[in-house]
């Protein structure tokens, strides 16, 4: 039972993460029609930014600096980038920002090398904020759990009750007609790609020091991403919330789910064996097979229901 | 009423219908020297061939057929799959399988003909998940491929049956079948092996594009809906050249297999899948022999350039982005548009031009990569212990002087060839409207 | 009673709460030359859209002789024997002229999906593909690049396309939008001389086309047929003409 409860926390905890990433994204995607590639390196930048910048003058600067930093750099891209590649057609927007990714990749592991550099929670906020069943939940958790649901509620609140914020719910379902009623759409695209690399340095500053600052974070996290983004569906941020989480508490409850299919499949799972591939596949406990799952997800749902959850789009 | 008609427009038309064998000369010369490449480098004295050129020589042989595959999808039939290096592994992985069974004695075959297994499992594989992935419009379709890609990358190191696990599966190429009585001990036999079915390989795939299906590929890729009143259904199109170019790839594995003689989840990967698209856009993907370039270009840098520097793959990478921002039809598409100009006898007038583009060019090439370059030896570098060296002299990356050399060059070069490139497309400009001009 | 070569029965369709098409009954006899005017906005693309297939109607039902239609893929439509051009240019940009054709001609010659077929060796069917493009006029441009042709000659193109199949009922979305005064005067007589024996529908503003080309007129206002008949009851209908106030021109 304490298992269950902590990993909903755990879970959540991880979902909002993703939610985070997956918020800008699926901004991104639904206005622009570009599915950006990088998304998931900046979220590496921000975390690695914040390295610096926690290093040199302490966390809370960076937890200002970094997002604006990736801000700042989401507007150069699109500016510079992405408008040069807009009218050669959406593959080649899609294929600038795969080679960007490339790009932002292996810069990182240029400048920082490959090893894992030591972004620590600060220590301020490194204690247990409280003990359920004698394991710790650390208060930097919460802290993320703020960080995360701040963020939601601002955008809440920007989308549903500023001008702008209609503009940009219009833009998620009619991009083409926002455009035809004659706002500045480019400047909104802009402001809507550097918002979204806003929040993925956020995610990098807070999720750095939660997981693993290292060159290969931006490729593991990456994927998960796009799952959520397909799976939540296009146009709808509740369907990307709601996938966020539900992606967050498969990966973390996997890990705790020791038995495997051919276990609940009783004697037949002895029948096949584990000497062919079908019979491994089928014992392998759920736990190892975590990894697999949203990408099994993903799939099933792209075979299934291309629009995910609650989009309003096809995918 | 009348348009120009512009020669290379007449050209494009011309394809295969007229003298195939006068038209592409080139190709004949190209493979010979390839096949004769080696004996240049051969070592009179030990007997040795170069090793180096071999492999080299066999990897871009299985990347030729890789990212011609891969072209069947992107170029010819509008497709962006992030998971074709699944068919390559694929096929890799089954040829291993089909070698310890030729050892073994369970299965007959020489050894020339298992890449044409590799191709079948390829196929297999590309009938399975092509009824999942030729269903999906553009996006989705790019999603499920990766997922698909990151699936099967993920068992590869979970499963130990047919995968191997993280250890991969390894087979002895030297089953002592062969037609023609080679035992593949030596890897010139090898790659001579490779360069047959290289060439096979492309033929194959040069000829799918003249046939109904490669026809109507290209139709659904330019217009969809014209596709369907023309009483095709374009996602059966898809589906077929999805498992046709899944096959193509296998052929490929099935080579990297016999020549390593183990496969890994590397096979499979999504570095892999990345490859393709790198190679096959910036050789250029609107036309046949692009991706030979793309893959030739990349191998050569990946063999070469990754010795010379710890940046290499940058320099790839931004290679990749200013070719989709400025030549979006890759290195064949810039080659091909002088096709027409070359046959008007006015290559002259662009010598000069060109002249002055390469200088300011190459200025902001060096600015660029020693920019690069110092910025790695400042990081990697110094943690490797190695030092800048630039003909023979040392350079110490922590002076400003080579910084402020570095983007002097980069910026006062960028500035310069900007204003170069804008008089080199007035000159472009004006001797294609001479073309056209005559041409009428 | 003959079977109509297209029967439309109380064909409805929204798109979200909006009626674009509200109850639409036609019905458009074999080798009819069949025309449909209205005012712009009326529905008149959209009804193209439904009969072939682009989208699915929201009720009633749409029979290709005698065969319902309304819930199949456009592609089958096709192969039952109906085409359509487009209202915008809808051809191969990147292939010739001769490859356009070719392909327009594939599958009614048998070719279905194969790829061990060789192309420049079925020479029956490169011999009816310069056959057609003679018939068109554009056989002089076959090598060209189809996007670098002229607009009218992309439109002839585009009708050529249309019929290549050998289909028997033809749609035709405004096939003369944007000529001129000779240019469309050439253009009837093409789509005259290749839909000789086939039945045509075809939507059009241009009303000298309407009059020469076609011998039942159909008007479409708001999504319904307000009226059908002769081009000359048409002509002296009221509801027509306060319809179309000022848009009818000699």
């Amino acid at each position: 039972m304490e298992i269950v409860l902590i990993s909903l926390l755990n879970g959540f905890v991880y979902g909002m993460l993703l939610f985070m990433l997956a918020s800008g994204l699926t901004l991104i995607f639904s206005m622009m029609g570009v599915l950006n590639f990088a998304h998931a390196g900046i979220y590496m930048i921000g975390a690695y930014v914040a390295f610096e910048v926690s290093r040199m003058v302490g966390f809370w600067p960076a937890l200002i600096i970094a997002p604006l930093v990736c801000a700042a750099i989401g507007a150069a891209i699109e500016v510079w980038g992405l408008r040069r590649t807009h009218h050669n057609g959406h593959i080649a927007e899609l294929l600038f920002t795969f080679g960007l990714f490339f790009i932002i990749e292996r810069g990182v592991q240029m400048i920082w090398g490959m090893l894992p550099v030591p972004y620590r929670v600060p220590t301020a906020l490194d204690f247990p904020l409280f003990s359920l069943y004698g394991i710790n939940f650390p208060a930097y958790r919460a802290f993320m759990l703020l960080i995360a649901g701040g963020m939601l509620l601002s955008i809440w609140l920007l989308l549903t009750r500023t001008r702008i914020g209609l503009i940009i719910q219009a833009s998620l379902t009619h991009p083409n007609m926002v455009s035809s009623l004659g706002h500045n759409v480019p400047r909104v695209f802009t402001m809507v790609f550097a918002g979204g690399c806003f929040l993925a340095g956020l995610a990098g500053v807070i999720g750095g020091n939660y997981q693993v600052t290292e060159p290969s974070m931006a490729a593991a996290l990456g994927p998960i991403v796009f799952v959520v983004v397909v799976f939540g569906g296009l146009g709808s941020l509740a369907g990307c919330f709601i996938a966020s989480i539900i992606v967050g508490m498969i990966q973390t409850f996997a890990v705790v789910v020791d038995f495997s299919l051919s276990s609940m499949l009783g004697g037949v799972g002895d029948w096949i064996g584990t000497k062919n591939l079908l019979g491994e596949i089928l014992a392998v406990p759920v736990s190892r097979i975590g990894p697999l799952l949203p990408y099994a997800m993903m799939v099933l749902m792209l075979l299934f229901r291309p629009r995910g959850l609650m989009g309003t789009r096809d995918t | 009423m009348t348009a120009p008609v512009t020669p290379s427009a007449i050209a494009a038309g011309q394809g295969a219908d007229a003298q195939p064998v006068r038209r592409n000369w080139i190709w004949f010369v190209l493979v010979i020297a390839t096949a004769i490449l080696p004996w240049f480098f051969y070592d009179w004295n030990t007997g040795r061939h170069s090793g180096f050129l071999l492999t080299m020589l066999s990897q871009m042989g299985m990347m030729i057929i890789f990212s011609l595959s891969y072209n069947m999808l992107m170029g010819q039939a509008g497709l962006l799959s992030f998971g074709h290096a699944v068919f390559f592994g694929l096929g890799g992985y089954s040829t291993i399988h089909f070698l310890n069974a030729a050892e073994a004695g369970s299965l007959p075959l020489p050894l020339e003909l298992m890449p044409l297994m590799a191709g079948l499992a390829g196929l297999v594989f590309g009938i399975v998940f092509g009824y999942m992935a030729a269903k999906q419009r553009a996006t989705a379709f790019a999603m499920i491929t990766m997922g698909i890609g990151e699936l099967i990358a993920t068992a590869a190191i979970m499963f130990h049956n047919f995968f191997g696990g993280e250890g991969g599966v390894s087979a002895n190429r030297m089953i002592e079948r062969s037609l023609f009585g080679v035992d593949y001990s030596s890897s010139i036999e090898v790659f001579y092996l490779i360069l047959a079915w290289t060439l096979l390989a492309a033929l194959g795939m040069l000829f799918l594009t003249k046939t109904p299906l490669g026809a109507m590929a290209n139709a659904t890729r330019d217009n969809f809906e014209r596709a369907q009143f023309m009483g095709y259904d374009p996602r059966r199109i898809r589906f077929l050249q999805f498992a046709l170019s899944g096959m193509f790839a296998g052929i490929g594995g099935g080579l990297y297999a016999i020549t390593y003689e183990i496969v890994t989840f590397d096979a499979v990967a999504a570095p892999l899948s990345a490859n393709a698209v790198l190679m096959t856009y910036i050789g250029g993907a609107t036309i046949f022999y692009g991706p030979i370039l793309g893959a030739t270009l990349i191998t050569l840098l990946q063999s070469g350039l990754s010795l010379l520097s710890n940046a290499w793959l940058i320099y790839v990478g931004v290679l990749f982005i200013s070719m989709v921002t400025f030549a979006p039809a890759g290195l064949a598409g810039m080659i091909q548009a002088h096709a027409p100009v070359s046959r008007a006898g006015r290559m002259g007038r662009l010598v000069v031009p060109y002249i002055r583009l390469s200088i300011p060019g190459l200025a902001t090439l060096l600015g660029f990569v020693g920019l690069v370059e110092l910025a790695s030896f400042l990081t990697i570098g110094e943690a490797q212990g190695k030092t800048l060296v630039l003909f023979g002299n040392k350079i110490d990356v922590h002076e400003v002087m080579p910084w402020a050399v570095a983007v002097g060059l980069l910026v006062l070069g960028g500035a310069w060839l900007r204003f170069e490139v804008k008089s080199f497309a007035l000159v472009w400009d004006d001797v294609t409207a001479d073309l056209k001009q005559r041409s009428v | 009673m003959t079977v109509p070569a297209l029967s439309l029965k109380e064909v409805r369709k929204n798109f979200g709460p909006t009626e674009i098409i509200r109850g639409v009954d036609l019905d458009i006899k074999l080798g009819e030359r069949h025309a449909i005017i209205g005012p712009n906005g009326a529905g008149k693309t959209t009804l193209f859209n439904l009969i072939s297939g682009r989208f699915p109607i929201s009720s009633g039902s749409i029979s290709l002789n005698g065969t319902r239609i309304d819930t199949l893929e456009p592609q089958r439509i096709n192969r039952l024997g109906l085409s359509r051009s487009f209202q915008i240019t809808s051809i191969f940009h990147r292939m010739t002229v001769f490859e356009n054709i070719r392909c327009a001609l594939l599958w009614s010659q048998g070719y279905k999906y194969s790829f061990w077929s060789p192309l420049w060796l079925q020479s029956s069917l490169n011999r009816r593909a310069e056959q057609l493009l003679d018939e068109l006029n554009l056989l002089g441009r076959r090598d060209l690049q189809a996007g670098l042709l002229s607009y009218a000659e992309q439109r002839s193109l585009e009708i050529g396309i249309t019929i290549a199949g050998g289909a028997t009922v033809i749609l035709l979305d405004e096939p003369t939008a944007g000529m001129s005064h000779s240019e469309t005067e050439y253009a009837v007589d093409l789509i005259r001389k290749v839909t000789e024996g086939k039945t045509l529908l075809m939507v059009e503003h241009d009303m000298r086309v309407v009059f020469d080309l076609a011998d039942t007129i159909s008007v479409v206002v708001y999504g319904q047929v307000i009226a059908s008949g002769k081009p000359a009851e048409i002509r002296a209908n009221r509801a027509v003409q306060e319809a179309y106030l000022g848009a009818l021109t000699e």
